[in-house]
């Protein structure tokens, strides 16, 4: 939707009807056009020319160019530099109008047009939209060539990714959902429908932190909104490089992670307050490889009735577009190609004008005039300006319904009157909705958008020809046959594995004083206290944040592992949602890491009671241009779908963000996964904090030696070797699902799940955040001889402290109630399965022991002192 | 047409800690001898009148009716 | 006058929110509630069918939010605008003994209007305000559970149902709600009328609690206040969002029924409180 951000959802409707229809219009395009798959090992094919009789402008050098310009390195062009603009000609029509003579340039000057004017199609793009034309004998409009670098964009079309999500994320449990469209819809109780959305803004926050991140925040919103859903929750999982990276350490260009942290967290903070949605979830995460290039993904859920359900497709030819929101402006123009590219040391300055800026004030009541306008029943279909603006908006709101569109953009409200059709055409300004409606509503929409002081306007209107139309002042401006600049190119790219050894074994002495180990990993940045963030984001208005981001005793708390929302007054249900994903194991191995942030997201949905709905993804990663980026996409993509088709879970959304990588290199393989959970009564909901001294303490799942991308290993300074964490679905899904029947049953006080820093950490925060005690002995844990304990005999203790084994849970069982909770596992796979650990107790210290060897002794004041005053510490402000 | 520029300030002794925020955030870029940092808000109004004192008059309303709490606000105003 | 008679009003304008919880809360206590745009009480660009008076209410809720952005000063723009079109409604509205509350947002726009603390009796607004909601100490927005103590003498309408001294937990969520008076002698002035409803406190009960039990850094820790006839009252923390218990960050620990009845939270009083004396006084 936004210019950082790949919309997955285009091209992958469920419905059938759309299905068919996109698949007619690639093999149109096939027929017409070079091949739409473009192996890019380094050698192009020869391109077949285009058949003479579809090329109506009979120019004597064309049809020959045409075939042969591939392997032609100069064409036309002289010696010297190319000069492309001498086959621009400007149109007098009374407005700034030109048009390309692409038959005339030469390879060097179609790639020279494509840079300057900054549509960055690359030089086979540049060949197809040259045979489009010469097929329909004409030279293309600025409009035009504007709206294609929009429209065949990464962001937008898919390009680098689409054979990979084809291969490994589409087409899972798809049964379960309602539709997805520009946000996903799935059943939430009776009547009622759920409907989430993940999406990235980062390259716009890498940039200008405050307005991208807001604005990425108002994209995700509309999104949810369009699918006629209030929305009622936020999170927002954000990736930065270390905050005590030394100043002259930066490269130039590249902004301190403390000042972009600030920056997006303000934005966060004044746009998400602002529209009144609260911020419940999400998290930060620290690495170095994201100093050149932070991610900010931002996420948002939305409760509808099932009569509010509005689609993104027009309801039939002679409905009229009707525009609603900000008046169009120059802001975000070429946001979307900025989005697919790297960030450069001029990025910084150049690509200013890719940032939209953001008005929450004019949100907010854009959402209620949205919400009334589909509540009264009078639009027909409902689409926001994403990535791509008007181009892209009007053409799918028709496209998809197998319609095709006119619009007179004069007719668009403008912030700046002198504005070209152009950049009217191609800006990404926010706050902006399409909808299509009966021409007989138009009266009441405009009335109703007056009443909330919302700029509308008519646009355009709904034909049956499936063309895309644009006139100017009496003009045309543009003309696309609709299956053209919608079916965009799709690459093969070439990929790169390297080897991951999964044995490498690591010798070490286990360190005198564990408890200062585990003191320094409550420290540790991506285990620390984000306090200091979540209360300046409103976790509350709505009234209906039943588990906040922070659990336990009120001026203690812990870090809870999700948050769960009550979203229908007359519901009992519970929603709940967590976010994702462990860089340092995504990148040693991008398969696993993948697929664990699918475990953590399933077992922090457990711990609060909730059974996994769905998933969304946010696939953040570098050049796909480069063998091993791609590599890793399509490493990542395999374990989530591995891991979604096992469990049987949908992916609700997606969203694709490439080329992150600026100055300092690629970031880390980012599958950020955000999970969707229902909990059956909002009553059940359990937090992690420990609740009464003598209840008993269990681990639920198995510990192996899983040291590899842990804390631990950090700690000892070693950036290599070890096996990161593996998962088995099949015992994740049956494990989550008693641990949140025990939940139902009454069996659990407290739940925690075990990721970075193992069973120490886990147990760490649950006893601070209940201001209780916590005696463990480790002995029972890890001397079962299991293939995947690849190690003979029984396992060290400092391993069992600090493992990040995947799929496993700390929780407080009362001591009464210890019998029914250990008979839930008494069944076939899960055998085992619970480990006794020890109890709670009132002494304000963690103790564990492996046997009779100790290992931690440290008070709880002192394990919250370090979480909880890190982060102010590193950023420099009072706690 | 008149301008008028109207400059709100905090009274002596109403804290400011955006001011003190501000400051610290200074000092911790390394501007050393920084010693206070205040906030300041200017209004640039432009009027359709000719008469500066009427446009004065009438942005002091303005003052008193919305640009100003005269609880914590002083305000000066300068027509050109 | 019976619960099924009373209406209120929740005020909406562009940038307010909290209104569907608050209109919710009301509902749930057994009395009407509409949310109502400014614009259908000044008749500006609504249809006849939206057209509304004030008087058609009972009671008048300004909810929390950020109207108008609350750019200049939060609150300042919505209050200009309630002044120049609804002011002899209002004053009417106030004369009569009806409600007004003003929750986070609608405080600091009750203040900017001069309805609260409005210290001269019979006098339902000042002409100019004569307190401010002013940005917290920390320089930021701060969304967290305060204790507050209920201190009025019995003066206040909406603490019928609170015992004096109590202490209730409810959510603070704010940048602006530092409450300030021009001089000391208002403070006691205002002590002095019963017109102090609530202050911060903190776990050791403290009268003078520092951050963060303190959000904002207010003077005498006030946290709300009421006019001197006890019908106007205006609070920083949000009572709405621990009208259920679970609401409250700590209700896993305590259970559903803390005490108060099951899924009772330590706002509801408030509301329960105010329909009480709509009922029996109006």
């Amino acid at each position: 939707m936004h210019s950082a951000s790949v919309r997955r959802n285009k091209g992958d409707k469920l419905t059938k009807k759309a299905n068919q229809q996109r698949k007619v219009a690639v093999a149109k395009v096939a027929a017409k056009g070079p091949a739409r798959t473009v192996p890019l090992a380094g050698k192009r094919p020869a391109r077949k020319p285009f058949k003479q009789s579809i090329i109506k402008k009979v120019k004597a050098a064309a049809p020959a160019k045409a075939g042969k310009t591939a392997s032609k390195p100069a064409g036309k062009a002289t010696a010297g530099a190319p000069t492309w603009e001498r086959h621009v000609k400007k149109q007098d029509v009374g407005f700034p109008l030109r048009t390309f003579d692409l038959d005339a340039m030469s390879d060097d000057e179609l790639v020279a047009c494509s840079k300057a004017m900054g549509i960055r199609l690359s030089l086979a793009e540049m060949h197809s939209a040259r045979g489009y034309f010469q097929s329909k004998g004409r030279d293309p409009t600025d409009v035009e060539m504007e709206a294609l670098g929009q429209a065949w964009s990464e962001h937008c079309c898919y390009k680098s990714s689409k054979p990979i999500l084809k291969k490994y994320v589409y087409g899972i449990a798809e049964e379960q959902l309602i539709c997805r469209e520009d946000a996903g819809v799935l059943p939430f109780d009776g009547d009622w429908y759920y409907s989430p959305k993940l999406e990235s803004h980062n390259h716009p926050s890498a940039i200008e932190p405050y307005g991208g991140a807001a604005t990425g925040i108002g994209g995700v919103i509309r999104d949810v909104v369009c699918m006629g859903a209030q929305p009622v929750a936020l999170l927002d999982p954000l990736f930065f490089g270390p905050l005590d990276t030394p100043l002259d350490k930066l490269p130039p260009g590249v902004k301190h992670p403390r000042f972009l942290l600030s920056g997006v967290i303000e934005g966060i903070r004044d746009y998400g307050n602002r529209v009144g949605i609260p911020t419940v979830a999400g998290g930060i995460t620290f690495h170095p490889g994201y100093t050149g290039n932070c991610l900010v993904n931002v996420g948002c859920v939305g409760i509808l009735h099932k009569d509010a359900l509005t689609h993104s497709k027009a309801g039939g030819v002679g409905d009229v577009f009707v525009y609603l929101g900000n008046p169009t402006g120059r802001d975000g123009i070429h946001g979307v190609a900025f989005a697919s590219e790297e960030l450069s040391e001029a990025s910084e300055e150049a690509s200013r004008s890719a940032v939209q800026v953001g008005d929450a004030i004019l949100k907010e009541p854009l959402i209620h005039v949205t919400l009334e306008l589909i509540a009264d029943k009078l639009v027909t279909g409902c689409k926001d300006f994403g990535g791509g603006g008007l181009s892209c908006v009007a053409g799918e709101l028709a496209y998809d319904a197998g319609f095709g569109c006119e619009i007179q953009l004069d007719a668009v409200p403008l912030k700046v009157p002198t504005m070209a059709p152009w950049e009217i055409w191609v800006s990404e300004s926010q706050e902006r909705m399409m909808v299509t409606a009966k021409p007989a509503q138009v009266e009441r929409i405009l009335q109703i958008a007056k009443k909330w002081d919302v700029p509308a306007a008519v646009v355009g209107k709904v034909i049956k020809e499936k063309v895309n139309r644009v006139r100017y002042k009496g003009t045309k401006v543009l003309e696309f046959d609709l299956s053209f600049s919608t079916g965009g190119p799709v690459y093969d790219r070439p990929m790169k594995a390297p080897t991951i050894n999964r044995q490498d074994w690591l010798t070490f002495e286990q360190p005198k004083d564990l408890s200062q180990t585990l003191l320094w990993m409550l420290a540790h940045p991506n285990v620390m206290s984000k306090e200091w963030v979540i209360r300046q984001y409103d976790h509350e208005v709505r009234a209906n944040t039943v588990l906040k981001p922070l659990q336990g005793v009120i001026g203690s708390e812990g870090p809870g592992d999700a948050a769960v929302l009550k979203p229908v007054p007359t519901s009992k249900k519970g929603l709940a949602l967590s976010s994702d994903v462990n860089p340092n194991y995504c990148l040693r191995d991008p398969f696993w890491g993948a697929a664990s942030a699918v475990d953590e997201t399933v077992r922090n949905l457990a711990a609060v009671g909730a059974r996994l709905s769905s998933i969304l993804d946010n696939l953040n990663f570098g050049n796909p241009e480069k063998p091993e980026r791609m590599w890793e996409l399509s490493e990542s993509a395999r374990g989530l779908g591995t891991m979604a088709r096992a469990l049987n879970i949908p992916f609700a959304s997606g969203n694709i963000s490439l080329y992150n990588q600026g100055p300092t290199g690629p970031i880390p393989p980012t599958p950020t996964v955000m999970g969707c959970g229902i909990l059956s009564n909002f009553e059940h909901a359990t937090t992690m904090d420990l609740k009464k001294a003598g209840d008993k303490l269990y681990l639920v799942g198995h510990t192996y030696r899983d040291l590899g991308g842990s804390l631990y290993l950090e700690s000892m300074k070693k950036s290599k070797g070890e096996r990161v964490p593996q998962t088995d679905p099949e015992i994740l899904a049956v494990s989550a699902d008693l641990v949140v029947t025990a939940i139902e049953k009454g069996l659990v006080r407290a739940a925690h799940d075990c990721s970075e820093g193992g069973i120490a950490v886990a147990l760490a925060e649950m006893a601070f955040a209940g201001k209780l005690g916590a005696k463990a002995d480790l002995a029972p844990l890890g001397a079962f001889g299991d293939e995947r304990n690849l190690q003979p005999g029984p396992m060290r203790s400092d391993h069992k402290l600090f493992s990040e084994s995947n799929s496993r849970w700390i929780v407080e069982v009362p001591a009464a109630k210890e019998q029914a909770f250990l008979a839930l596992f008494d069944k076939p796979v899960v055998k085992g399965l619970c480990y006794p650990l020890g109890e709670v107790v009132r002494e304000p210290t963690v103790t564990i022991v492996d046997g009779s060897k100790p290992l931690i002794q440290v008070g709880v004041e002192a394990c919250r002192a370090a979480w909880r005053d890190a982060m102010p510490k590193l950023m420099g402000v009072s706690a | 047409m008149v301008k008028a520029h109207v400059t709100v300030h905090l009274k002596p002794g109403i804290s400011d800690p955006e001011g003190n925020n501000t400051l610290k955030a200074l000092q911790l870029l390394g501007f050393d001898g920084v010693v206070a940092a205040h906030t300041t808000r200017v209004w640039t109004i432009e009027l359709a009148t000719k008469s500066k004192d009427k446009a004065k008059e009438q942005v002091d309303a303005m003052c008193r009716r919305l640009l100003t709490n005269p609880v914590i606000h002083d305000y000066t105003i300068k027509v050109e | 006058m019976n619960k099924k008679d009373i209406t209120w009003a929740v005020l909406r304008i562009e940038g307010t929110n909290s209104e569907e919880e608050s209109a919710r809360c009301m509902r749930d206590v057994g009395v009407n509630a509409e949310i109502v745009h400014l614009k259908q009480l000044t008749g500006d660009d609504v249809i006849q069918s939206e057209r509304r008076k004030l008087s058609d209410y009972d009671g008048l809720w300004i909810a929390g939010g950020f109207s108008a952005g609350d750019y200049i000063r939060a609150g300042a723009i919505l209050a200009a605008r309630m002044k120049s079109k609804l002011t002899p409604e209002l004053k009417e509205f106030i004369k009569a003994g009806k409600p007004m509350l003003g929750i986070c947002n609608g405080f600091q726009i009750m203040v900017e209007l001069g309805v609260l603390p409005s210290m001269e009796r019979k006098t339902p607004m000042t002409e100019l305000p004569t307190a401010v909601l002013n940005l917290n100490d920390s320089g930021h927005y701060e969304c967290r559970p305060s204790l507050l103590r209920h201190v009025n003498r019995g003066n206040c309408k909406f603490t019928g149902r609170i015992r004096g001294g109590e202490v209730r937990t409810v959510i603070s969520s704010h940048a602006e709600g530092k409450f300030l008076m021009a001089s000391e002698a208002d403070y006691k002035r205002l002590a002095d009328q019963d017109q102090i409803v609530f202050t911060y406190t903190d776990p050791d009960g403290s009268a003078a609690p520092k951050y963060p039990w303190s959000p904002n850094g207010a003077p005498h820790a006030i946290a709300g206040v009421c006019n001197p006839e006890g019908t106007v009252m205006g609070m920083m923390p949000h009572p709405e969002r621990v009208f259920w218990r679970h609401g409250h960050p700590d209700w896993t620990r305590t259970g559903l029924d803390a005490g108060l009845g099951w899924d009772v939270g330590d706002g509801r009083a408030i509301f329960d409180s105010i329909v009480d004396y709509q009922t029996k006084k109006l």
